[in-house]
């Protein structure tokens, strides 16, 4: 026989919330703390940008698809840049793709960096978000020095790179890393013993292996939880073949494996840099690209800090493309978030959404 | 991993429901399918844990010639072919990929949806539907995903036919 | 409300007005559609590098406690209601800062299908803070810059 029906309550947050700093729409249905279903609307940030991208040249398109995303913008242009060098059968010089490689672990370092504080930040602890954030002052000023510009660096031009890395930013490089390395141990200590931390992070959020392939996670988020997939070592791009990844498990798959996994991904993306950085090769910075791109459509993949960026290219053998699609990794990893976030008490959610590094710009494009 | 990450497996896999195949790159194997049987090309590549659904993506390719489409009197020329939407499924084993290309007439834009096979489909269906005018019978959610709730109906923005509002703000 | 205070008082209370405001804004930020570069540039204003609070400015999180709106992003058209709401829910005197390129007009993203337009077209403006993103120093500098022509 039925009881009677729990009452349910409706939980709208957003779009302008102090908790994330871009607007999303939520509702969670209540039953007293604990929620009973989630759902979500997105499109608050939609640009067009798809549609823009079939009105402007191929040279236009990258200073527009770099402005999809502020944080990730330089994978956003390297995705690009890969794609349509494809397409025109044209070859990076290996001293190219040795930079890009290198701003684009930079840019992973500011990226984790920056999630670090934010997710702090939810979780009530302002102290880390101070201390991450200064910290990320570091890596700021040496993608300013290598770049002109703290984000929306610009690196990449269609067929190389337009700045170079001399012996003296290499060095002011190698200082910078030797003091984040220094300081994200004293991270990786907080959110691994830090038991106020630990109680909001530990058994929160969990998601099993098998949960995480059907939901179709990437990035870091299906690495927590023991799932091996980084496009980097899959595939590998740029400099990625001569210089290879590890890549960087947890099988908790709760939120501290989450933290636990980018920590350890910037350890791993020092020791890269500095190997990089003692192997440079030398030669050109760019090479010739022609005007209109040859018909023919190409898939090209990057591994962006919060997984797998997807762009699907198409030319009609004009100066402008046909189609650009872009499946940014964010949208992958809404699909986890909503199953996940059933059962939890109203209160986890801030950290919970945050666990996989949302990006509204990027989903909505 | 159950199953090889190679195309030869996915192009086995795939032989009772291709139409036709393409290796437009080294990595890369297309295969036609019918909206009819993307279900099941679907569901063989999931049972045989072949990759993962990475992406979904819809391509227009309007009528050659719409425009000038009055027949003078006595042409013989054939009838002008009916534009068509495209939607393409990424699949993504490792380091290849295999893609299922579905035609469907802008006069009838029907695929079924592929969300009772893999869940997580939901998102990139709701895209398809409200920028392309595609509809997936079946699928579960019907909310728009990116587009304004005011947006009106019938206008489908990556169609090439449109080109935009006269006056971008709303009425 | 008429208050039949002299003139003199007055002066005295609108200046004590005009100094707790100059001195101690509480600020709202509203992301309207942007790439979030701007935002985390605001963001890294409240970090020790750049840190406004010793400008006495509070990002804070609700417009009905706060005097300057701190805008980012091109308005699309779901942004655009939210944001007018926003702004009528804030007490006046209220002053809006524009930060950003896309702001100003449009910024890449002009004449797309989604995207209204600049700030300006949907909500007053006082001060514009141009850049991609501006740097944190240059969004200070906006906001000194309107707190002081307030005092005068």
């Amino acid at each position: 026989m039925e009881a009677h029906e729990s009452k349910k309550f409706v939980v709208p947050i957003g779009p302008q919330h102090p908790a994330l700093k871009e607007p999303g729409h939520f509702e969670f249905s209540v039953d007293g703390e604990t929620v009973t279903d989630a759902s979500l609307r997105l499109g608050f940030v939609h640009r067009g940008i798809e549609k823009a991208t079939e009105g402007r040249t191929w040279v236009q398109n990258l200073y527009l698809l770099e402005r999809i995303c502020g944080i990730c913008s330089d994978v956003h242009g390297t995705a690009y840049s890969i794609g349509v060098e494809k397409l025109a059968g044209v070859t990076v010089p290996p001293r190219a793709q040795a930079i890009r490689t290198i701003v684009a672990e930079l840019e992973r370092i500011h990226s984790h960096m920056l999630w670090l504080g934010v997710a702090a930040h939810e979780g009530g602890f302002d102290t880390l978000f101070m201390f991450s954030w200064r910290d990320r002052e570091t890596v700021m000023d040496l993608l300013e020095s290598i770049s002109g510009n703290r984000v929306n660096y610009s690196v990449n031009l269609l067929g190389g790179v337009k700045f170079d890395i001399d012996e003296k930013q290499a060095g002011e490089i190698r200082r910078g890393l030797d003091y984040l390395e220094e300081r994200t141990r004293h991270y990786m200590k907080v959110v691994t013993t830090d038991e106020t931390f630990l109680g909001r992070t530990r058994g929160v959020g969990l998601m099993s292996k098998q949960q995480a392939e059907l939901l179709g996670a990437v990035g870091p988020t299906a690495r927590a939880s023991g799932v091996e997939r980084d496009v980097r070592v899959e595939s590998p791009y740029l400099s990625y073949g001569e210089f290879p990844v590890n890549i960087m498990l947890e099988t908790a798959g709760d939120l501290q494996a989450r933290f636990v996994v980018r920590i350890n991904e910037l350890f791993e993306t020092y020791r890269l840099i500095r190997e990089i950085l003692d192997h440079m090769p030398s030669g050109e910075l760019t090479t010739r690209m022609p005007r209109r791109i040859p018909e023919g459509e190409t898939i090209s993949r990057a591994e962006a800090p919060r997984g797998e960026l997807f762009y699907f290219i198409k030319s009609n053998g004009s100066d402008k493309p046909e189609r650009i699609k872009v499946r940014t990794p964010s949208l992958c990893n809404w699909g986890s978030v909503i199953s996940m976030a059933v059962g939890h008490k109203l209160a986890d959610m801030p950290m919970l959404l945050v666990g996989i590094d949302p990006c509204f710009s990027c989903n909505d494009r | 991993m159950d199953s090889d990450c190679t195309l030869q497996t996915a192009e086995t896999l795939l032989q009772p429901w291709a139409e036709g195949y393409d290796h437009p790159e080294p990595n890369r194997l297309d295969v036609q399918v019918t909206a009819a049987n993307l279900k099941s090309a679907v569901q063989e590549l999931v049972k045989a844990h072949w990759g993962y659904l990475s992406a979904i993506t819809g391509l227009d390719h309007p009528a050659p010639g719409e425009a000038e489409g009055e027949d003078q009197a006595g042409s013989s020329s054939s009838l002008p072919v009916e534009g068509t939407l495209e939607a393409l499924y990424h699949f993504c084993c490792s380091s290849v990929w295999t893609t299922l290309r579905v035609n469907v007439p802008y006069s009838r834009p029907v695929i079924p949806s592929i969300c009772d096979i893999i869940p997580s489909a939901t998102l990139y269906e709701r895209e398809l539907m409200e920028l392309f005018g595609v509809e997936l019978p079946g699928t579960p959610s019907l909310q728009r995903l990116v587009l304004p709730d005011d947006w009106p109906d019938g206008v489908y923005p990556l169609r090439k036919s449109f080109t935009g509002f006269e006056s971008p703000t709303p009425p | 409300m008429e208050t039949n205070l002299s003139s003199s008082w007055q002066k005295v209370l609108d200046g004590i007005k005009t100094w707790a405001r100059v001195n101690s804004p509480w600020v709202i930020h509203f992301n309207s559609g942007s790439c979030n570069g701007c935002d985390i540039e605001i963001l890294a204003t409240l970090t020790p590098r750049y840190d406004m609070e010793r400008f006495g400015v509070k990002l804070q999180g609700s417009p009905r406690h706060s005097d300057i709106l701190i805008c980012t992003g091109p308005v699309t058209r779901q942004a655009r209601e939210r944001l007018i709401r926003v702004y009528e829910q804030m007490p006046e005197p209220k002053f809006v800062v524009v930060v950003g390129s896309c702001g100003l007009s449009g910024g890449v993203f002009h004449g797309s299908y989604n995207v209204v337009g600049a700030v300006d077209e949907v909500i007053p403006v006082n001060a514009y803070v141009p850049g991609c993103p501006p740097r944190p120093e240059a969004i200070i500098y906006g906001v000194v810059a309107l707190l002081d022509s307030l005092k005068k």
